[in-house]
């Protein structure tokens, strides 16, 4: 086989690489959304638990926040502006880091609350921010991944691109 | 081919590459509008899911009449120092902590030594498998305060505290529970009928709007007390405490 081939074989990949990307992003927000989403109360109560807002706005972006994951999860599912859908991704899990440094920096014992509704930590169950951030930090890889190689297979965008 | 035929051809394939590049950049603007649009319909329909719970809880609120500390609340006690405490009934701490410290309470209660506002408020509610155990208990507790048996009722919930990730006590067990302690008709009528459990929800709320975050929350005489890293104080932690606001 010829150089060629070699090439063209190696970008095929990226398309697949981006794909799974994509679909692992919309599981992570497809899942933490979906936790949330069942306890509006519990996850405005998260959100105070940071103590960046006062309470009333904490408990609105306590409400919209699982449903914002939801739709992003579900935009990825679809591959629907698979760029701009992941920078949306990417900006969102900077705050998210932002907001548990910020909690670390101040030495506040709180759940993330990134999996669940969150809250203070009780009984001598300690935080462990920096494992947080890891994984957050692992999520904005994926996003990265298809903010540099938006193609994917099995595409809302794909069919668009063939069809317009 | 001739010369002119190849520009021909090569100047047609310019114009496709052209066309090609103008269609993607269509679809990429109307997609990303599309994504801002189902972003901005999530937040609102959030948002007005938000407003409808809290509408629908205001509408079914009934707060006890027996209720202290804007209806918050139940006071055991007459002591001059106050001791509020926030109690999940499905948090396993605050059975540690009734089990570890409720003598010693129940003593200073007795000795005129403290008021004790007790605050049951709901934040375990997705522990018990959906069926909101933590709510449903603490407006059983409202029930209990009502018809005069807030600390029998309490203290035999806390006696049978069924475990996180569980389904709970039954309504029917509730109600049993509370005819062990003497309790009637009202309260049984009240559990089944989920009369307090709006008020619950609005308990919980204050309680965070107040800064708090967990349970058990003890708070003598406007102070928080807890034990070294934020863990449960002991009781002669509490007990000091309670002597120093005594003054």
């Amino acid at each position: 086989m010829g150089v060629t081939t070699d090439v063209s074989r190696r970008t095929d990949v990226w398309p697949w690489v981006s794909t799974v990307a994509r679909l692992g992003l919309a599981a992570v927000f497809g899942i933490a959304g979906g936790l949330k989403v069942t306890d509006l109360a519990a996850s405005g109560r998260a959100v105070y638990a940071y103590r960046l807002m006062p309470y009333d706005t904490a408990k609105v972006v306590g409400a919209v926040q699982p449903f914002l994951e939801i739709a992003l999860a579900l935009l990825l599912l679809i591959g629907l502006a698979v760029r701009f859908s992941a920078g949306i991704a990417a900006v969102v899990l900077m705050i998210f880091i932002a907001g548990i440094v910020s909690a670390w920096a101040r030495g506040l014992q709180i759940d993330c609350g990134c999996f669940s509704k969150g809250g203070d930590l009780t009984g001598g169950r300690t935080a462990r921010y920096g494992l947080e951030i890891l994984r957050d930090v692992g999520f904005l890889l994926l996003a990265g991944i298809l903010l540099v190689k938006p193609r994917t297979r099995f595409s809302i965008d794909g069919l668009l691109t063939r069809w317009i | 081919m001739s010369k002119s035929a190849r520009d021909r051809a090569s100047a047609k394939r310019i114009v496709e590459q052209q066309k090609a590049a103008a269609r993607r950049r269509r679809v990429t603007i109307w997609t990303s509008a599309a994504v801002v649009a189902v972003l901005a319909i999530a937040g609102l329909i959030g948002w007005g899911v938000l407003a409808g719970q809290q509408h629908d809880n205001a509408g079914k609120l009934t707060t006890p009449s027996v209720a202290v500390d804007e209806g918050t609340a139940f006071a055991v006690g007459t002591g001059p120092v106050v001791v509020d405490l926030y109690e999940d009934f499905l948090c396993p701490i605050c059975h540690e902590f009734e089990t570890q410290t409720g003598p010693a309470i129940k003593q200073l209660i007795s000795a005129n030594k403290v008021t004790v506002r007790y605050h049951p408020v709901s934040i375990l509610d997705d522990k018990s498998n959906g069926t909101k155990y933590s709510t449903r208990s603490a407006g059983a507790a409202a029930a209990a305060a009502i018809d005069g048996k807030f600390t029998e009722y309490h203290d035999v919930l806390y006696a049978n505290q069924p475990a996180e990730n569980s389904d709970g006590l039954s309504d029917a067990k509730l109600i049993e529970l509370g005819k062990s302690v003497g309790l009637g008709d009202t309260f049984a009528t009240a559990v089944q009928e989920d009369t307090y459990d709006a008020w619950a929800a609005k308990a919980t709320d204050t309680f965070a709007a107040r800064g708090f975050t967990g349970t058990p929350t003890i708070v003598v005489a406007g102070k928080t007390v807890e034990g070294p890293n934020q863990t449960l104080p002991t009781t002669e932690l509490f007990t000091q405490a309670v002597t120093q606001a005594a003054g």
